[in-house]
């Protein structure tokens, strides 16, 4: 919900509410105090009454004038001298309407005899007045609410522009190209104070970008120089003398552990730049014609392990990193042939949802909890434990999912688009 | 050949000019940014070999001012750097190649004359080694002028060694150039074997000389022993 939409709904209903206790408070106090004035008014009459009664010792006569009644019966001596004021209705005759009235009933003693005299007044003046006031409430609430409604839609939509602008500034904003945060102007304090921590924030980040990619940079160079260093070294030493077999074996194990250090290096280095988000050669790239390249690519290790690779899919482009994306299918199709057992088979399936690829191998399930951490691996797997973290992260890098499963004693790696 | 070498770290530079030199090539070494600016304005060279990250300067500003005055070096970039936009940026500039550190000396070569070759010879394409000779568009070879079926990767192993002729080049340093990262080591060097085999079988089977020698089993070496 908008801001706007929100504070709006808030604003309607408490407005509503206050207005209508107002509303129901007013009326009430109208009522009684009418009320009150009526009352009175009857008591008034009574005191005439009584007065006339005093003076002439006889009762006026009955009369009807002025939506105002008078009426006598006589009743029996004894009866509680009692004065009742109730809600009566009241006819009026010249209109020929019923209308709500009030009256007021008193025993009125005459000579010897007991007369219950009954006042009853129209309370239709009074009940026009607050019909009145109540209108007048209603239309005032009425003419609020909509000022309001009006006020919010236009006045609020103005007031808001710059925020969006800086919002859109702010969804634009790309770490990778150079371009500064330039909101809007505004004279409105708070949306300055949001466009200056805006700034701020966008120049600092870019300040760690670039401190983490020239960090990364040079992690790598330092690491990789001593690395090219010691390899020119031992190429350079195999040219000078002649060796014992004795000898050639030691040069080779330096040579494969140097191969490895460099390996992992570079391992860790992408793994760091990918969590950072510093690659970005994304392209459209033809799935399919891709996996038949990299059996091709791996036919050598698929003959000497004689392995079946059954390729079966449809065509299917995918936005990805190419440099990625080769890792990725290296990793995956060189492990299924890898850890395989001779005669085994793997099986490669593509769709419009997803990758997967199947192989034979070891009869025990891996758990599916750990074999994507950093450095873990089996024990007879002769890598360094980098190959499935990277993967998942090139996985999650464009947005896929890289799942494990242990199916038909077959193991299963999915990637779903 | 003549070779300028733009790099900074000594270690490295010495081991690069060693390897080049043993075969008469020059190589000059310039260890900064200032000097390799110089060297490159007053000298003509066959391919400059340009490390990214000198001191006193970045060294695709260096090729920027190869390409402004207009000189026509091949540039083989040789850095450490490994992000995608550097390569790119490299290439963009006029780079002939590309190498990531750390590289073997022998793939350096390699690359080396490969440029240097499509640079002299504007659009000659054989390798000639003695009585064998390699046509690198047709991909064929011929030993005495009778053609030989190679595969691709004995094709490429055969221009790999020829390039390096007289040296030895260490089984590690063949399974990259031939296999680049796809497979770990261990896959690697039974297939080297097969394939330094099946070669070397072809091309004496052909008539030539067993020009092919495994060294102390860390690598081999192609070359006519006097």
């Amino acid at each position: 919900m908008k801001l706007a939409q929100h504070y709006n709904r808030v604003n309607l209903v408490t407005s509503l509410i206050v207005l209508g206790l107002t509303g129901v408070i007013y009326y009430a106090f109208i009522h009684f105090i009418l009320s009150k004035q009526l009352d009175k008014d009857l008591l008034i009459e009574e005191d005439e009454i009584r007065e006339y009664v005093q003076t002439y010792g006889k009762l006026p006569l009955p009369g009807d004038f002025r939506d105002q009644k008078v009426h006598y019966i006589i009743v029996p001596a004894g009866r509680p001298h009692e004065r009742r004021f109730e809600d009566v209705e009241y006819r009026n005759d010249k209109e020929d309407e019923i209308e709500p009235g009030r009256s007021l009933e008193t025993v009125i003693k005459v000579g010897d005899k007991f007369y219950e005299v009954t006042i009853s007044k129209s309370k239709v003046e009074s009940e026009d007045l607050i019909r009145v006031i109540f209108l007048i409430t209603l239309l005032v609430t009425a003419v609020l609410l909509i000022s309001l409604i009006v006020i919010n839609r236009f006045v609020l939509g103005r007031l808001w522009k710059p925020f969006h602008s800086t919002l859109n500034e702010m969804k634009a904003f790309n770490l990778a190209d150079m371009r500064e945060l330039s909101p809007a102007q505004t004279h409105i304090d708070e949306f300055r104070e949001l466009n200056t921590a805006a700034a701020t924030m966008a120049s600092r980040v870019k300040e760690d970008y670039k401190e983490l990619k020239s960090f990364t940079d040079n992690a790598s160079h330092e690491m990789m120089t001593p690395l090219a260093v010691i390899n020119s070294k031992l190429d350079t030493l195999l040219q000078t003398e002649s060796f014992s077999d004795k000898q050639g074996v030691v040069i080779e194990d330096i040579y494969i552990a140097v191969g490895r250090l460099s390996r992992l290096n570079q391992s860790l280095l992408l793994l760091a730049r990918m969590e950072n988000s510093l690659i970005d050669d994304f392209g459209e790239i033809e799935l399919y014609s891709q996996l038949e390249q990299k059996i091709r690519q791996f036919q050598e290790l698929i003959e000497l392990n004689g392995l079946t690779v059954t390729f079966a899919g449809e065509v299917k482009s995918i936005r990805a990193s190419k440099y990625l994306l080769d890792i990725l299918l290296n990793n995956l199709i060189g492990n299924a042939i890898r850890h395989n057992h001779p005669g085994g088979t793997v099986m490669i399936g593509l769709n419009n949802g997803g990758l997967a690829i199947t192989n034979t191998g070891s009869s025990q399930g891996l758990d599916p909890s750990i074999i994507f951490k950093r450095f873990s691996k089996a024990d007879t797997s002769e890598g360094m434990g980098l190959g499935l973290a990277l993967s998942r992260q090139i996985a999650v890098y464009h947005g896929y999912a890289l799942e494990y499963r242990f199916q038909d004693e077959k193991h299963v790696f999915s990637i779903s688009f | 050949m003549k070779l300028l070498l733009v790099e900074d770290e000594t270690g490295l530079a010495e081991s690069i000019i060693g390897y080049f030199s043993e075969d008469g090539t020059v190589c000059e070494l310039a260890g900064d940014y200032g000097s390799g600016s110089e060297k490159i304005c007053m000298y003509d060279y066959d391919c400059i070999l340009l490390d990214l990250s000198l001191p006193g300067g970045d060294g695709l500003r260096l090729l920027e001012e190869l390409k402004r005055m207009d000189k026509q070096e091949g540039v083989l970039i040789i850095s450490a750097r490994n992000s995608l936009d550097d390569r790119l940026k490299g290439l963009n500039l006029g780079a002939d190649d590309y190498l990531t550190k750390p590289f073997h000396l022998s793939e350096l070569k390699a690359r080396v004359i490969a440029i240097v070759r499509r640079k002299q010879f504007g659009g000659s394409n054989r390798v000639i080694f003695n009585e064998i000779a390699a046509d690198l568009l047709a991909m064929n070879v011929t030993v005495k002028g009778v053609k030989i079926t190679l595969t691709r990767k004995e094709f490429d192993l055969l221009v790999y060694l020829v390039a390096n002729q007289g040296k030895v080049v260490s089984k590690n340093a063949i399974a990259e150039h031939l296999w680049g990262d796809e497979m770990d080591l261990s896959d690697r060097f039974d297939f080297i074997y097969t394939h330094i085999k099946n070669l070397r079988k072809k091309l004496v089977e052909a008539g030539a000389k067993d020009y092919l020698k495994s060294m102390y089993g860390v690598g081999y070496k192609f070359g006519s022993e006097e």
